[in-house]
């Protein structure tokens, strides 16, 4: 990033926490209700210092990665099926695309009905939010592999689960990668909101725990913390796997 | 002793409301070792024809024979050369010539001192650690022939492979694939719509007519090589193709 940019994002920034500073120094609305960056501050590294803060990433994050990796696993598998197997488009397909437009949260009750208030009921609200942008841009990136690569592929003797791996993942890849991308971001809200609504561990439960005691800027100082958390993983983790592939596979 | 034998094969397309007859009944015999050149109008189905006897599309009528036996289906026997290559982007060149050989189930030890020697042969060596985005369009094809020429087969199938080439790199090819094929002794049958190549490479020219296509003609080219495209000698030659030709183009 050019340094012009980053001065730019920097002065964004200090101005926002200025205001925020001097709205709260007005004393217009109780410090219980709008906390002063400073109180949020302090609040983060109190929760930091005993702990409960990185045990709470911790355990979204682990659970999130779980998730994750579930729809990975099952929205490639999904995809490769619907794109390859017209049959299984038509009947699955239609189901997948239903599935897809329920938010993560509205699986919740049912995650708490089949597998109580465990980690197994967060991870399957997780993996569920997940696994249809996976697949279908699987489906997608498969349905758009060059014909040539495959017949080409077959003609050098691939076939079966080698076809699969050696050509049609890697040929889909590109797209698959922005399936991984809508997948990681509906995983996070899936997880947060799991873990409001369970209660049980992670950040969504210090948000919630936030609510219980009316610490509004514990509440604040989590958001930020999951606010955070999502830029680094985008912008950092996906961003660089989307540049290498895209270059690599001679897309830009 | 004839290697290919293509019999009376007919193939239709579905064009929406009607059937296409693109190939009318092509006959032709290849002995073993032949450079058969292919010409014809555009669109006429030389294409279709290499990928019949490819195996990738089967004919509605007739038959082709490869050793006397009819084809089926793809084999590593018969491989074909892509246009555009069809190289796979995600490999880097020595991965991409190896692919067939690792289909193969080959131990990685053997399958590098193959593809070196290939590599060898192509002038790609010093490209072995490259992806296909980081070569030349001359350099894709040495890539794509060398990864047809390491799965040893008796036929190699080439559909215009050096249409995209820039004039300087068709030549250079030119003179290289003659020697290629005097080296290995492939039986060769090559697709172009340049009668100039095609009487510098081929050791027969089959001219086909226009849809329903049949060959039309077969003519013998026995001069010394390695032939060059600029060899005043090939001209009568190339305006008894050209002649041949004529006709069909207008008609189409
Ligand atoms: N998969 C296909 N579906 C429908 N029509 C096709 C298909 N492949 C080829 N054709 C038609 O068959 C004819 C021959 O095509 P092709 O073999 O590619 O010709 P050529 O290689 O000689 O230019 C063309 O008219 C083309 O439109
Ligand atoms: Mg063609």
């Amino acid at each position: 990033m050019k340094a012009n940019i980053i001065l730019k994002k920097i002065a964004f920034y200090i101005i926002i926490v200025a205001v925020w500073q001097a709205i709260s120094m007005t004393n217009v609305w109780p410090s219980n209700i709008f906390p002063s960056p400073y109180e949020v501050g302090e609040d983060l590294a109190y929760t930091a210092a005993d702990g409960s803060l990185f045990f709470g990433i911790g355990t979204s994050i682990l659970r999130l990665l779980v998730g994750l990796a579930i729809a990975i696993g099952g929205g490639i598998v999904l995809g490769i099926f619907m794109a390859r197997v017209e049959v299984v488009n038509q009947t699955i397909g239609s189901l997948v695309l239903g599935l897809q437009s329920i938010p993560s949260v509205a699986w919740v009750p049912l995650g708490i009905l089949w597998f109580g208030l465990t980690d197994a009921g967060i991870i399957f609200v997780t993996a569920i939010g997940a696994i249809f942008a996976v697949t279908i841009n699987t489906y997608t990136g498969v349905k758009n592999i060059n014909p040539h690569f495959i017949e080409a592929a077959r003609n050098m003797g691939a076939k079966g689960t080698q076809l699969v791996t050696s050509v049609l993942i890697p040929a889909a890849f590109p797209y698959m990668i922005s399936g991984f991308k809508q997948g990681w971001a509906f995983a996070w809200r899936g997880v947060i909101g799991a873990e409001l609504l369970f209660s049980f561990l992670g950040l969504g439960f210090l948000l919630n725990v936030g609510r219980q005691l009316n610490d509004v800027s514990q509440v604040i100082a989590i958001m930020l913390v999951i606010m955070i958390i999502g830029v680094v993983i985008d912008g950092v983790i996906f961003k660089r796997l989307e540049d290498k592939v895209m270059s690599r596979w001679g897309l830009r | 002793m004839t290697k290919l034998e293509a019999k009376n094969i007919v193939k239709y397309f579905k064009h929406d409301s009607h059937q296409l007859k693109a190939l009318g009944g092509v006959n032709l015999e290849i002995d073993d070792g032949e450079f058969v050149c292919l010409v014809g109008p555009s669109g006429c189905g030389k294409s279709t024809f290499l990928r019949i006897v490819a195996g990738l599309e089967t004919p509605d009528e007739g038959q082709i024979l490869f050793d006397g036996k009819p084809v089926t289906a793809t084999g590593p026997e018969r491989i074909m050369v892509f246009q555009e290559g069809a190289l796979f982007p995600w490999l880097r060149v020595q991965d991409n010539v190896e692919f067939g050989l690792k289909m193969a189930g080959i131990p990685k030890e053997e399958r590098s001192q193959i593809s070196k020697r290939y590599l060898d042969m192509m002038q790609l060596t010093k490209f072995a650690n490259s992806y296909t985005y980081q070569l030349s369009t001359g350099m894709k094809q040495r890539v794509a022939i060398a990864r047809a020429l390491v799965m040893d087969p008796d036929v190699l199938l080439m559909d215009e492979p050096f249409a995209a080439l820039d004039a300087q790199t068709r030549d250079l090819l030119l003179v290289e694939m003659q020697l290629i094929w005097e080296k290995t002794k492939k039986t060769i049958l090559f697709v172009t719509h340049n009668v100039s190549e095609a009487t510098v490479l081929g050791t027969k020219v089959a001219v086909f007519s226009n849809r329903p296509s049949k060959i039309k003609k077969l003519i013998p080219i026995n001069y010394k090589r390695p032939r060059l495209a600029e060899d005043e000698n090939l001209l009568p030659l190339q305006q008894d193709i050209l002649s041949e030709l004529r006709p069909e183009v207008k008609k189409g």
